[in-house]
């Protein structure tokens, strides 16, 4: 069941892979494969964290303003002469705290993710306007030359991009605690009969969430070279369809982060690059995410219900 | 002993404000308050009736969105219809507007019911492609010169009354009257307060459900009327920014997120604190990012004062 | 004394569960206990699990006073439940939900992870410990209700405990895996292990104990010894003990020759199979079986909450094509389900809300036409005084707060503002006052006098008895026995529904 959806997935990729290359030979290319990664790592990176809140049933809408204030504050401290290191470091602190928020405000007050995460994308979002006083925040050469350099001869994006992707799959296939991850997800009150530890398990699904939201907006920045008031802005929408394609379901306690999420975000950025190269209307762009989500949330939907029906039965 | 105090909240902060900010008591500013307070209010009711079922309708603003744009497209005489009887394409065009708001709250409220989706994601998925759509069939441009009647919405008066405050009236009173006094409202009430209750006691859950989707596409784009006719432009990113301000003004008003919860009049309350406070912190002169990050804060924290309400009632 | 139970009760709110319980055991043997639905076993097995606390007595457990106040406790001091509600993480592999609670470590290169190939290989010695010859990395959810249940046993053995409590574990094995589970039991005693065996399934107890004990009401009414060669109607009738009184009020009229509700063949996958019965007009009928038979199942399928896999119904002599409850209430037939807060009530709304519910329809022409509100809160008023509720006000006060018997009182007057032609009630006096009942029972005998027809599901032998015209008896989800009016019996009817004929 869970592999047949995984093949689906890699099918999808291939096909829209072999249709674009069919349109435009120019995408058939290592070159322009290597650019996908390198432009689909930050998503992948973001969505990663967003594959673990989403096992446990929850959702983080705030992921793209996290990576938003997260630049910004460090963005201006860097062109106030802040060491470099420490504001890479405020970075990642930051979106540390944004799913501390988050978390305590959806396991204490008991409220539902998506609200928290609303609310807290908006505020998030503002602070950063208004931080940034709604202009780009122009940053200094060494940004670029951290996104462009290479570690073991691969590019920096990609080579971050295989750690996360790597250490989260450890984790969650190789540890107690994502054993636990998916447990929570499944049911929570089962969760607590088994004696679980339930609060550490959300929180830090949601600390994992904003601390990769982060990691994956400082690997953005660092090929842009510059916030433009506009940064991150549908990534948390990205980040949903490409964990929830990769066959983690809203349903909680299903999914991985490899080879599902990365998958999922390949094929999504696959998608992006495909049509850039085929020059359609940038305005199309967005009507075809609207439809793509809807198509997966769909799916996953159907999927669901078959499922709860065959676990009626009881013993 | 809630509703009061959100009534004297209300009162006071527009005392205060009436006292200590510049320009805010004033005729030009009242007229202000008003027109800015009735689209809000509108699109609340209908928001609030989507939340009574336990719902949510994120897609909102992009019904406005394109509400607007399909009504420019058949009115502006810069387009297609032109059609000559200037009331008939008011007709029209009007007509078109409630019918694709409604469409979209259609296609919204069916995938929640009948295909089982979780409301948040749909109506995300609604959001972004209408908003989308919108934008590409415009080409992102405004569009202009709208019949004059149409414009002239705000400035005509009947019965000593500014059109748009009698439209606001009767979504108010229709509002009211489909929640309270009708079959429906307490069908709606009981789906979002137990949804299995409601079933068992032979309440059509899922009618029930898209009904309150396509009422809240009606509302949206009845106030995607009053905006385009102010503007005298249909506007492919129209009401952008006031998405949280619609679900604030509902939550604030205390309606529940887990629905069942929430009156009329104290969401029209909510809307009316939601509008003071932003056109008080304008005329102080904050910056409109500063004002959204207030409002977040004030949402939050009506948020978390209704679940806490909740706990300690139990 | 390995266990020792001293003088503990519990009381939930105003409710006694369990009334000074006095048990003592000595270490390797089997305790088989025994009761009817509600006597107090699963909350005795519960306190020694952790869930609950005594509200007094204590417990000597190996020689030390325990006082577990977790699930944990009682885990880490060694002892470990087996429930018949399985408490399986259906998304996880075997192994997993085998680990879940602690799982063995390894070290590799200063980094803690998990020892994958110690956690499989006492996996793999749990499974074929309790003879389930399974990949364990399969997924909980992919398999069948006996593999859950002896995954659910192996998952108890996974922490060596030396008290293990078995409820009902052997409900969905077939007779060669229960024979295997029997094996274990038989073997774990032999290392020393302890065990409590609870079961419906008399002959297994008295097969398994060496010391037997019978619950009722919440009193331990009797405990034996294996010398003490039991037998089962001595146990029934230790579970039954009280004689009829004459509590239930008299009805007047008798059955009409009317058949007005029908089933045939109602199959649902994995829960009913072959429902076939009819209801007669004015006819009260009882049906009975254990947790687990499949009572509540058939009622919410024919009421069309659940779903039906085959089978026809038909009411009034016409089939039922679309049994959804929206169309039964439109037919006048009513479901009283069994869970109040679940599916009964609009636990936050007003009094008058909840009772309106289902009859608003018929008090205005469409749903967007305006209620008659002056009419119906007439009716709601005379209902309220038929049904004896006790009240400060029907539009200020929410039923959450209303006492569980007015709470049942106040979905019964939903239900009667309909005006039924039948009335499924499903458990209609559990968790409620004696006065409460008898105004229940009281009521439905005017309403069966004036036409009306009950289906009544219950887990009380007595109150079936006391109430109904004919009793049918539901095993595993099937109905298995009939019992008519001169032939009602208490002994015989819990045995019918007791035997487990293999």
């Amino acid at each position: 069941m869970k592999n047949i959806h995984q093949y689906i997935t890699i099918i999808m990729l291939l096909v829209i892979t072999a249709a674009f290359s069919l349109i435009t030979p120019q995408f058939f290319s290592f070159q322009n494969f290597t650019n996908i990664l390198i432009q689909g790592s930050s998503l992948a990176i973001v969505a990663t964290g967003m594959t673990f809140v989403i096992i446990t049933r929850g959702i983080d809408l705030s992921v793209g303003s996290t990576m938003f204030l997260a630049g910004v504050i460090s963005g201006k401290m860097v062109v106030a002469d802040t060491n470099l290191w420490l504001a890479c470091l405020l970075i990642l602190l930051i979106g540390i705290l944004f799913g501390y928020i988050n978390a305590s405000l959806i396991y204490r007050f008991k409220v539902v993710p998506f609200i928290v995460t609303l609310a807290t994308f908006y505020m998030g979002r503002g602070l950063g306007l208004f931080i940034s006083e709604t202009r780009a925040v122009n940053l200094p050469d060494v940004f670029l030359s951290i996104g462009t350099s290479r570690i073991l001869g691969i590019p920096f994006p990609i080579a971050i991009l295989f750690f996360v992707v790597l250490i989260a799959h450890l984790v969650l296939t190789q540890t107690a605690y994502g054993t636990r991850v998916y447990a929570v997800g499944n049911s929570v009150e089962k969760a607590r009969k088994a004696g679980l530890p339930i609060r550490q398990v959300v929180l830090s699904a949601y600390i994992i969430c904003g601390f990769l939201a982060a990691l994956g907006g400082f690997v953005a920045i660092a090929q842009l070279g510059a916030i433009s008031p506009s940064f991150g802005m549908n990534s948390e929408l990205m980040a949903i369809s490409a964990v929830v394609l990769g066959g983690t379901s809203l349903y909680g306690g299903q999914g991985n982060v490899f080879p599902g999420t990365l998958v999922g975000a390949l094929t999504i950025q696959t998608l992006q690059n495909g049509l850039v190269m085929i020059n359609a209307n940038p305005y199309v762009y967005p009507i075809v995410t609207g439809l793509v989500i809807f198509t997966i949330v769909l799916m996953d939907s159907l999927k669901h219900r078959k499922n709860t029906r065959s676990l009626q039965t009881f013993p | 002993m809630r509703k009061n105090a959100l009534f004297y909240l209300c009162l006071i902060y527009y005392l205060v404000a009436a006292l200590l900010v510049p320009g805010f008591f004033s005729a030009n500013n009242s007229w202000s308050l008003i027109f800015n307070l009735l689209p809000l209010l509108i699109a609340a009711i209908g928001q609030m009736y989507v939340i009574l079922t336990g719902g949510i309708d994120l897609s909102a603003t992009a019904i406005m969105a394109t509400s607007s744009v399909v009504g420019g497209y058949i009115m502006s005489s810069d387009y297609g219809l032109n059609i000559p009887l200037s009331p008939l394409v008011l007709v029209v065009g009007v007509a078109a507007m409630l019918a694709i708001g409604m469409l979209i709250g259609l296609i919204n409220g069916l995938s929640v019911s009948i295909l089982g989706m979780p409301a948040f994601m749909v109506t995300l998925a609604t959001m972004i492609f209408f908003n989308g759509l919108a934008v590409w069939i415009t080409g992102s441009q405004n569009i202009y010169n709208l019949p004059e009647a149409f414009n002239n919405l705000f400035y005509t008066s009947v019965l000593w009354l500014p059109i748009p405050i009698w439209i606001g009236a009767i979504v108010l009173l229709l509002g009211f009257f489909i929640l309270n006094k009708t079959v429906l409202g307490q069908w709606i009430y009981a789906v979002g307060m137990n949804g299995k209750t409601a079933r068992v006691s032979g309440i059509h859950v899922g009618a029930t459900t898209v009904f309150a989707y396509v009422f809240s596409g009606f509302c949206v784009s009845m106030a995607a009327i009053l905006y385009t006719s102010r503007l005298e432009t249909a506007s492919p990113v129209m009401g952008q920014n006031i998405l949280l301000d619609i679900i604030g003004a509902v939550i604030i008003g205390g309606s529940s997120l887990y629905g069942g919860k929430g009156k009329i009049h104290m969401t029209t309350l909510g809307a009316v604190f939601i509008i003071l406070l932003d056109n008080s912190l304008n005329l102080m002169g904050l910056s409109y990012f500063m004002i959204m990050i207030i409002k977040g804060a004030v949402i939050v924290s009506a948020v978390l004062l209704n679940e806490w309400k909740q706990k300690s009632t139990v | 004394m390995f266990l020792e139970i001293q003088r503990v009760t519990k009381n939930f709110g105003d409710v006694s569960v369990l009334k000074d319980i006095n048990l003592a055991l000595k270490k390797g043997t089997i305790l088989g206990l025994v009761g009817e639905n509600g006597a107090g076993k699963s909350t005795l097995m519960n306190i020694l699990g952790g869930i609950h606390q005594p509200s007094s007595g204590k417990i000597i457990f190996e020689d030390k006073s325990f006082t577990p106040t977790s699930p944990s406790d009682s885990l880490r001091a060694g002892i470990s439940l087996v429930h018949q509600e399985l408490n399986l993480f259906y998304n996880l592999s075997i192994n997993e939900n085998l680990h879940i609670t602690g799982f063995p470590h390894k070290k590799v290169g200063g980094l803690s992870i998990l020892d994958q190939k110690t956690a499989r290989i006492k996996t793999e010695r749990l499974l074929s410990a309790v003879g389930l010859d399974i990949d364990p990395t399969a997924i909980v959810g992919d398999l069948s209700s006996a593999q859950k249940q002896l995954v659910e046993i192996a998952k108890a053995l996974s922490t060596s405990p030396r008290l293990i409590i078995f409820d009902e574990p052997k409900t969905s094995l077939t007779k060669y895996e229960a024979d295997n589970l029997f094996r274990l039991i038989q073997e774990l005693k032999s290392q020393q292990t302890t065990i409590i065996y609870i079961s419906h399934n008399l002959d297994d107890v008295i097969q398994l104990g060496d010391q037997i004990s019978v619950l009722r009401d919440g009193v331990l009414v009797n405990t034996y010894n294996r010398e003490d060669k039991i037998g089962t109607s001595q146990l029934i009738n230790d579970m039954i003990g009280r004689e009829l009184n004459h509590f239930y009020p008299i009805r007047n009229t008798k059955p009409e020759e009317e058949t007005i509700f029908q089933t045939n063949g109602i199959y649902a996958k994995g829960l009913l199979n072959d429902i076939t019965f009819e209801l007669k007009k004015k006819e009260v009928l009882g049906l009975y079986g254990l947790v687990g038979a499949g009572r509540s199942e058939m009622v919410r399928a024919l009421y069309g909450l659940d779903a039906l896999d085959g089978g026809s119904i038909s009411w009034k002599n016409e089939e039922v094509l679309h049994p959804t409850p929206a169309n039964w209430v439109r037919k006048k037939v009513a479901l009283l389900t069994e869970d109040r807060g679940e599916d009964g009530l609009l636990p936050d709304d007003t009094m008058e809300k909840n009772i309106a519910l289902a009859s608003l329809p018929t008090y205005s022409k469409n749903p967007g036409s305006i209620v008659n509100w002056r009419e119906l809160k007439k009716n709601i008023l005379k209902t309220v005084q038929a049904t004896k509720i006790k009240y400060h006000s029907l539009t200020d006060q929410s039923v959450k707060l209303l006492s569980g018997g007015n709470q049942q009182k106040v979905i019964l007057s939903k239900w009667l503002l309909t005006e039924p032609e039948l009335l499924i009630i499903d458990e209609p006096t559990r968790g409620i006052d004696i006065g409460a009942k008898y105004d229940i029972y009281d009521l439905i005998n005017k309403l069966v006098e004036n036409g009306m027809s009950v289906l009544m599901v219950s887990s009380e032998i007595e109150e079936l008895i006391g109430m109904c015209d004919r009793i049918l008896v539901m095993k595993q989800g099937t109905i298995s026995n009939e019992f008519k009016k001169q032939d009602f019996n208490r002994s015989a009817i819990l045995e019918a529904a007791l035997h487990t004929s293999e």
